[in-house]
Parts: structure tokens; C-alpha cells; sequence
């Protein structure tokens, strides 16, 4: 491997000089307008650069834990599961249900004679939501392996994944039809009404650190850090490993490959729908189309960090909503604007380096 | 018989699920009503006690219940008749106790005045009602039971009937001799062979694409214009994925360029350039390809899905900015731009059945392109490439040049497509290229059979030609195509008229005969 790279090194292609150019250019030009809105001509004070940074990160936090999902499964199948988008958009409406259930159920005191379930008891109603949104989105999960995956596994590349967006349309307009095409308000406990939190005072003004915002993002990383502990230290973990890096020799080895793959399956459809839950609750509508662009973005985000590596997927995440938040005031561009980033990010990391800022943890011959 | 119990406990459950289905996006009542209108049923008749609707509504659960008997007799073919129908039987009480439950508690919440349509949108009282067969939530309930249950044992024989005595076995063959009688003759048989056959049969075609358009009327040649505009979309398609095996999911992104740029470069609103018609088609066409060769070369070296991602991507990013406010002053924004010119010839507009010819004249000079490039050099080195990139670039095959130009010739035919498509409208706006047309087109090549041109020709006029014949159906249009999608990879994943090549290809797939764990 060593003389092949310096052969490598010797040879400069057109390409790369292009890509040096390019790279020149583009950091050339961040540079000039950090220093023309930071130094030059301030037009933000910190407390709105911290507002944004905040919401970029619990945006991120989502974003990551849609982003492990696409890469679990594309570190075990090596095809892109279109329909994950659409089961967080599943498991934001299971959490949604759960809400206007408990709404409806009075639970009377003599101090207010109109309390509901949901604003007496905030903490199980959203373990409930969380519960029911996971449970209903691992489920899709698993139907969606089933049904539209498995019989394809020895197909042609191609063939899954025009059954995946098949699926993905299939349950978007599903949803369209029974629930309705309106966006509904996500109607949240009291206690976690958005846009309330505390109070920081920064430079001149004061940032909101939102209670929403807080359990959004403290959630995502606990179920980050379980689920890297679930993939390096359990035997299910090992297993998931076994059969990505080679089905024949897993399968040799004693491993349950169609078991393992369900389980991949259930497990990336209940952090979808952790994050779907998330995602009502920290932005507060719910609508058949909006695990699409969640999705896009997530998939970025895998790919940013290298797909197939979950530190990869979590930090591309992160970055990934600090970009969409931060972007648009640093590079001077309309607000409107910060999904052309997030997919310019994608086209210009998949051009200077494909295989992610962590490096991609695939079986190498399917790379 | 556990084995049979097990299959027929998944069958009921399956069929409950669909029919419950069914019933929460509406479809029980739709489908209803187009029976009621295809019966020629008056709404306010009776037929055997019941109300046409509801009638109407017994024929469609019935079919679903009768379908369930059928297909479980067909999987326990060869077993003795009592097991037959015992199987049928549980399979029918399991799907009717599941539809039963729906029934009763939709039916009940309904009769305590709960409005459901307020989650569920499609569960409107009278949907519910007519569910329940018009009938109070427990008898409503009852009468689901025993009628799909009595439905499935129906079926079940009947079909048990079928097999015994094998009449579509024996049909089958009857029809099979008598194809083979006639291609027996000789005059018929080298007539098949001969090169000749093909070109009869386009110029059948092409006679009807002649005379069609004149007695359509404007409805229809409205109609068959957007099928040959998605024909055109197709073949420019068919190229990228069918040929040269690039999954392009942004295709709409073309698409877009050429539509805006006869829309801005004839239209008065936001330039006030109004150019002629017939020089802006070509500019329209050179734009797409240049921005498809733009669009291409940084992602060249992208493995196949990656592709696919990136150009979803590049197509959202056209979308977005053709409507985001930075510029309006060159798009006009989310509005889109209106009185786009359209073709004049010599002082003479064009009405709608000479703007049906000059769609057609474009869908046969794509045809004839895309014949010619698919059996040339260039068709082959696409095919060979989508086969395998490594063995076809040590057969000397250049894999930048031949992706290039596959990218660069697809863009040309979106670019074409979208003059036609916003000059006809005479309007163009970013919602007219949104994600959906791009999977539209997509779902058309690959439903028609991928890399085959009367495969691309019959999936447009699946896709857009067919809806609008059925009319009613229009709100599950969509959820038709993608289930379509998803069956047609399960079951028949090169198409329906596949290329003889792919054919090939899909029943000699490497991973029919690997080990399946």
C-alpha cells in the first residue's frame, strides 16, 4: 500500500488540480466573510451567532440520530433505505396520536378543574409518545424490510433501490390519505410549551435556551451513546458487525443473517422514530412530507461522516445542522437559501473526499 | 396441518390489514361509487334490499373476501377438497373478524358523535356507514363476519372447482396450439422474422398518431400531449438509467432549465425578451445539455447510489432556487412566469392538434436517435459499462467520455421536453418541476422495462395516460404508482416490455443461483 500511494503522489491528475483549485477558491472566499462579518463590519452580536449555533445543534442531533439509521443499514445492505425519512415522518405521528389522546382524557383537581392528562402528568406522556412513536416506527421498520427489501437481496443494485423509493412514496401518500394533507400543530405539555426556556443573557441581548431544545438534544445523546455501546459491546452488536463485513462467512460462523438484518432494521426504524418524536415536540408540526428533506439531510449527514462509521454519522449530524444554521449568515446568502447548502455540503464532500471527514467502515469488497 | 393453519392465519391476517386499509384512506367508499357508476346504478334505486351504494359496496368487499378464498386454495393446491375449504374458512373468519372490529368500533364512535375525520381524514360518517353495510355498529359489525367469511368459503370452492377440472390449464393450451397453428404458416411466420414486421407496426403507429389527434378533441390531445411529452422524458431517461445504468433521480432538474429557458427567453413579464419560438428551442436544448454536462463531471466518479443521492440533490437545488427570492429578478419567482410565446410558422399559430404533431414528431425523432446511438459504438460501450466499469475500461472503453455523453444526451431530451411542455402550457412555474416528475418519469422507464423504447412508450402511457381515463381514482394515483414500483422489482423487475438484453440479464442474475441464507 505504501509505494502505490507514493506512486499516487507523484502524478498529479487534472481532476485533483481542479479539486485544489476549487478547494482554494471556496475556503478562500469563507475566510474573506468571516472577516468581513466578524471583524470588517459586524452584523450579528454573539448572542444571535449563539442562537444560531444552538439551533444548529439540536437540528444536528436530529439529524444524527436519522443519520445512524441510514448508515446501519447501508453498512449492512450497501443500499440507500429511501422509506427512512418516511418512518420518522411515522413516528412523529405516532407521538402526535399519543398527545391528542392524552389531551382528551380529563383528569380533574380542585386547583384546576380543566386539567387534562397531558399537562398533569408531563413526564409519562412523553415517555408514552416516545414509546408508542418508537414502537410504531420500529414496527414500519421491520414490515418495510419484509415486504419491500428482503426478496431483493440478490438483486441487481439498482432494483432495491427503486423499490425503496417506491416504498417511501408509498408511505408518504399513505399517510397523505389517512391523516389528511394539512400540517397539524404538535401540541405539547405546558411545561414543555415551545420557545420557553431559560434565559442566558449574552453581549447585549439573551439567548432561549428552549426546554424542548434541551430534551431534544440531551435525549439524542444519551440514545447515541446507548446505541454505540449497544453495537460495540452486546453480542447482537458483534453480530451486526459479523454480518457487515461478510454475510457468507457470518452466516458460516453461526449468525442469523435474516435475523440480524430485521434487527437492524427495527432498531434504525425506532431511532427514526425517536427522532420523528423529537421533531414534533422541538418544531411542532407534523405532516405527511416531512421525513423527506429530514431524510435527504440525514443521508448527507451519514455520508458526510463517512458511511458505515456511527461516530461518523453522529458528528456529520452535528455538523450538518451547525452548516444549515450558521451557513447562510457566514456566507452572506438568503436564509431561504440553507438547503441548496446542505446539498452543495453533500456534492463538495462527496467530490474532495467520498469517503467522509471519519472515513468510511465498509467491507472492502463491495467499495 | 399446522403448517396450513399457520398460512392461513397469515393470509386472513394479511387481507385484514389490506382491507382495513383500504377502508382508512377512503378507498371502500371510492371504489363503491365507481361500481355504483359502472353498473349504472341510479343512487336512489334498491337492488335485493339494499341501497345501490351499499350494494355496490357488498360487490367490493365481497371481491376481496372472494380473492382471499381464491388464493387460498391456490396455495394449498393438491390438498383434499375438506382441507381446502376449512383453510378458506379460517382464513375468511380472521379477515372478517378484523374488518368486524374496525367496523364496530369506527361505527360505534361515529353513532357517540365523535368526528374521526378530524384525525383520520377519509372516515366521514357516511363512509363509515356505508361500511357497516347501512346497518346499526353491532349487526354492521355481524354481517362483515359472516359475509366475508361466506365470501372466502365461496371462493375457495369455486376456485377448488377450477383446478380440478383444469379449465384454464386446458384454455391455455387451446389458445397456445392455435398461436402456433398460425405462426405455422410460413407467410406469417417469415413475415414475423423479417424486418419489415417492425416497421408496419410503426407506421400502424404512426397512422393512429396521424388521425387521433384530429378527432380527439381538446381534452385528449391535451392528454396524449403530456403522455408524449413523458415519452420524451422517458427516452432522455431511459438513456441515463436504462443504457447507462446512472441512476438520475434530479432529471426534473433538465427538465426545469429547458422550460425556463423558452419561458424567460419568449415570455414579456420578466425580461421583456420575446424571441422567436423556433430559435429558442434550440437554445432551450443546448442549455439543458450543458448544464447536464456541468451537473456531471464532479460527480463522475461516484459509485451508483451516491449518484443517486447527489442528483435528487441537484434537482432540489434547481427547484429551489427557480423559486427562492434572490432571484425573482431572473425567474420570477414562486409565481413562475406566464405567457410564454409558442410556435408560429410563417404567420401560422399553432392550435392544439398541430402542437400534438409537433410532440409527436419529437417523441419519433427521439425514437430514431435513440435506435441509432443504442445499436452504435457509443450504445454498445453504455451497455458494456453498465455491465461492469472495470472490465469495460480494460477493454479500452474511455468511462468519462461515454458517462458524459450519456448524461449530456438525456439532459438534451429533458431540455426538449420542457420547451414543448412550458411552451404548450404557455406557463412555468416551480412547482410544474418538482421531485415527483422526476420519479414520474422514472417510474415510466422502469415499469415499461429499462433500456427498451415500447417499454418506456407503454410505461408513459401507464403512468399518465391511464389516470386520466380513471378519473375517480385520482386521489390514489400516486399510491398506485408506488405500490406499482414495489410489486414490479418483486415480481417482474425488468418491466413490461423488457429489452431482450436485460431480459436476459434478470433471469441469469449472479445471485439467482448464490447461496440465500
Amino acid at each position: 500500500m505504501a509505494t502505490e500511494s507514493k506512486v499516487n503522489k507523484k502524478k498529479v491528475s487534472t481532476y485533483q488540480i481542479v479539486q485544489i483549485i476549487l478547494g482554494v477558491v471556496f475556503g478562500g472566499y469563507v475566510v474573506w466573510r468571516l472577516y468581513q462579518i466578524l471583524i470588517a463590519n459586524p452584523v450579528y452580536g454573539p448572542d444571535t451567532w449563539l442562537r444560531f449555533a444552538i439551533a444548529g445543534i439540536i437540528l444536528g442531533s436530529v439529524y444524527a440520530l436519522v443519520a445512524i439509521g441510514y448508515t446501519l443499514v447501508y453498512g449492512i445492505l450497501h443500499m440507500i433505505n429511501f422509506a427512512h425519512g418516511d418512518i420518522m415522518m411515522i413516528g412523529a405521528f405516532g407521538g402526535y396520536f399519543v398527545f391528542e389522546a392524552l389531551k382528551n382524557i380529563q383528569t380533574p383537581t380542585l386547583a384546576d378543574p380543566k386539567l387534562n392528562f397531558l399537562n398533569a402528568h408531563p413526564v409519562i406522556s412523553v415517555i408514552l409518545a416516545f414509546v408508542v412513536g418508537v414502537s410504531v416506527a420500529a414496527l414500519s421498520g421491520y414490515f418495510l424490510e419484509r415486504i419491500a427489501y428482503r426478496p431483493l437481496r440478490n438483486a441487481p443494485r439498482l432494483v432495491p433501490l427503486i423499490s425503496a423509493i417506491g416504498a417511501s412514496i408509498f408511505l408518504e401518500n399513505a399517510a397523505m390519505l389517512m391523516f389528511g394533507a394539512q400540517r397539524r400543530d404538535f401540541t405539547n405539555p405546558l411545561v414543555l410549551t415551545r420557545g420557553e426556556g431559560w434565559e442566558i443573557p449574552v453581549g447585549g441581548g439573551t439567548v432561549i435556551l428552549t426546554y424542548t431544545g434541551v430534551l431534544t438534544f440531551v435525549l439524542s445523546i444519551v440514545i447515541l451513546v446507548l446505541l454505540y455501546l449497544l453495537v460495540q459491546r452486546t453480542r447482537m452488536g458483534r453480530a451486526m458487525r459479523a454480518v457487515a463485513e461478510n454475510k457468507n462467512v457470518a452466516a458460516l460462523m453461526g449468525i442469523n443473517v435474516d435475523g440480524i438484518i430485521s434487527q437492524t432494521f427495527i432498531l434504525s426504524g425506532g431511532l427514526a422514530g425517536a427522532a420523528g418524536v423529537m421533531w414534533g415536540i422541538h418544531l411542532g408540526l407534523v405532516y405527511y412530507f416531512l421525513g423527506f428533506i429530514p431524510g435527504i439531510k440525514a443521508f448527507t449527514s451519514a455520508v458526510l461522516g463517512g458511511i458505515g462509521n456511527l461516530p461518523g454519522a453522529m458528528l456529520g449530524g452535528l455538523f450538518l445542522g451547525a452548516v444549515e444554521s450558521l451557513g447562510p449568515a457566514v456566507l452572506g446568502i438568503d436564509f431561504q437559501l440553507k438547503d441548496v447548502l446542505a446539498f452543495g455540503i453533500l456534492v463538495l464532500v462527496l467530490i474532495f473526499r467520498p469517503t467522509g471527514i471519519l472515513g468510511e467502515v465498509l467491507s472492502e469488497e463491495k467499495v | 396441518m399446522k403448517t396450513q393453519l399457520k398460512s392461513s392465519l397469515n393470509a386472513g391476517i394479511t387481507f385484514g390489514i389490506v382491507s382495513l386499509f383500504l377502508y382508512l384512506i377512503g378507498f371502500t367508499t371510492t371504489a363503491s361509487q365507481i361500481i355504483q357508476n359502472l353498473l349504472k346504478l341510479k343512487p336512489a334505486s334498491t337492488v335485493l334490499g339494499m341501497d345501490s351504494l351499499t350494494f355496490s359496496f357488498a360487490l367490493f368487499i365481497g371481491l376481496i373476501g372472494l380473492w382471499a378464498g381464491v388464493n387460498q386454495a391456490r396455495s394449498q393446491k393438491g390438498q383434499p377438497f375438506g382441507t381446502v375449504l376449512l383453510s378458506a374458512v379460517l382464513t375468511g373468519l380472521v379477515h372478517g373478524l378484523i374488518v368486524a372490529l374496525a367496523a364496530y368500533i369506527t361505527g360505534s364512535l361515529n353513532a357517540s358523535g365523535v368526528k374521526m375525520n378530524t384525525y383520520l381524514s377519509q372516515l366521514l360518517p357516511a363512509s363509515v356507514k356505508l361500511f357497516l353495510f347501512n346497518q346499526t355498529p353491532v349487526l354492521g359489525a355481524l354481517s362483515q363476519l359472516a359475509f366475508l367469511t361466506l365470501t372466502a368459503l365461496v371462493g375457495a370452492a369455486v376456485t377448488y372447482g377450477l383446478m380440478v377440472s383444469n379449465v384454464f390449464g386446458k384454455l391455455a393450451d387451446a389458445w397456445r396450439s392455435m398461436w402456433k397453428q398460425v405462426n405455422a404458416v410460413p407467410a406469417i411466420a417469415k413475415f414475423r422474422a423479417s424486418p419489415y414486421f417492425s416497421y408496419v407496426m410503426y407506421s400502424l403507429l404512426l397512422l393512429v398518431m396521424v388521425f387521433v389527434p384530429l378527432r380527439a378533441g381538446q381534452y385528449w390531445n391535451y392528454t396524449l400531449g403530456t403522455v408524449g411529452i413523458y415519452v420524451l422524458l422517458g427516452l432522455g431517461l431511459n438513456i441515463v438509467v436504462g443504457l447507462a445504468g446512472l441512476l438520475n433521480l434530479g432529471y426534473v432538474a433538465f427538465f426545469a432549465i429547458g422550460a425556463y429557458t423558452v419561458a424567460l427567453l419568449t415570455s414579456p413579464a420578466p425580461h421583456g425578451l420575446v424571441w422567436n419560438f423556433w430559435l429558442v428551442l434550440p437554445l432551450g436544448i443546448l442549455a439543458a445539455t450543458l448544464v447536464g454536462v456541468l451537473l456531471v463531471v464532479p460527480v463522475l466518479r461516484m459509485r451508483g447510489d451516491y449518484l443517486a443521492i447527489v442528483t435528487l440533490g441537484f434537482g432540489e437545488i434547481i427547484r429551489i432556487l427557480s423559486k427562492s427570492d434572490a432571484l425573482t429578478w431572473l425567474t420570477g419567482g414562486p409565481k413562475g412566469v406566464n405567457n410564454v410565446g409558442g410556435p408560429v410558422l410563417f404567420g401560422w399559430v399553432f392550435d392544439d392538434v398541430s402542437y400534438l404533431y409537433l410532440i409527436f414528431l419529437s417523441v419519433l425523432l427521439a425514437i430514431f436517435v435513440t435506435r441509432r446511438l443504442q445499436n452504435s459504438r457509443v450504445g454498445r460501450a453504455w451497455e458494456s459499462m453498465r455491465e461492469d466499469e472495470t472490465v469495460s475500461r480494460a477493454m479500452g472503453i474511455n468511462i468519462l467520455k461515454h458517462k458524459v455523453l450519456a448524461f449530456a444526451i438525456g439532459a438534451a431530451f429533458a431540455g426538449l421536453g420542457g420547451v414543448l411542455f412550458a411552451a404548450r402550457n404557455q406557463f412555468t412555474g416551480p412547482e410544474d418541476h418538482n421531485m415527483m416528475v422526476s420519479i414520474n418519469v422514472l417510474s415510466a422507464v422502469i415499469v415499461g422495462g429499462m433500456g427498451s423504447i415500447p417499454g418506456v412508450i407503454a410505461g408513459a402511457f401507464v403512468l399518465k395516460g391511464l389516470p386520466e381515463i380513471l378519473r375517480e381514482l385520482e386521489n390514489y394515483r400516486v399510491l398506485a404508482f408506488a405500490t406499482l414500483l414495489v410489486v414490479m422489482m418483486l415480481v417482474r423487475p425488468a418491466g413490461i416490455l423488457p429489452a431482450s438484453r436485460r431480459k436476459f440479464e434478470h433471469e441469469n442474475a449472479p445471485g439467482n443461483e448464490g447461496s440465500k441464507q
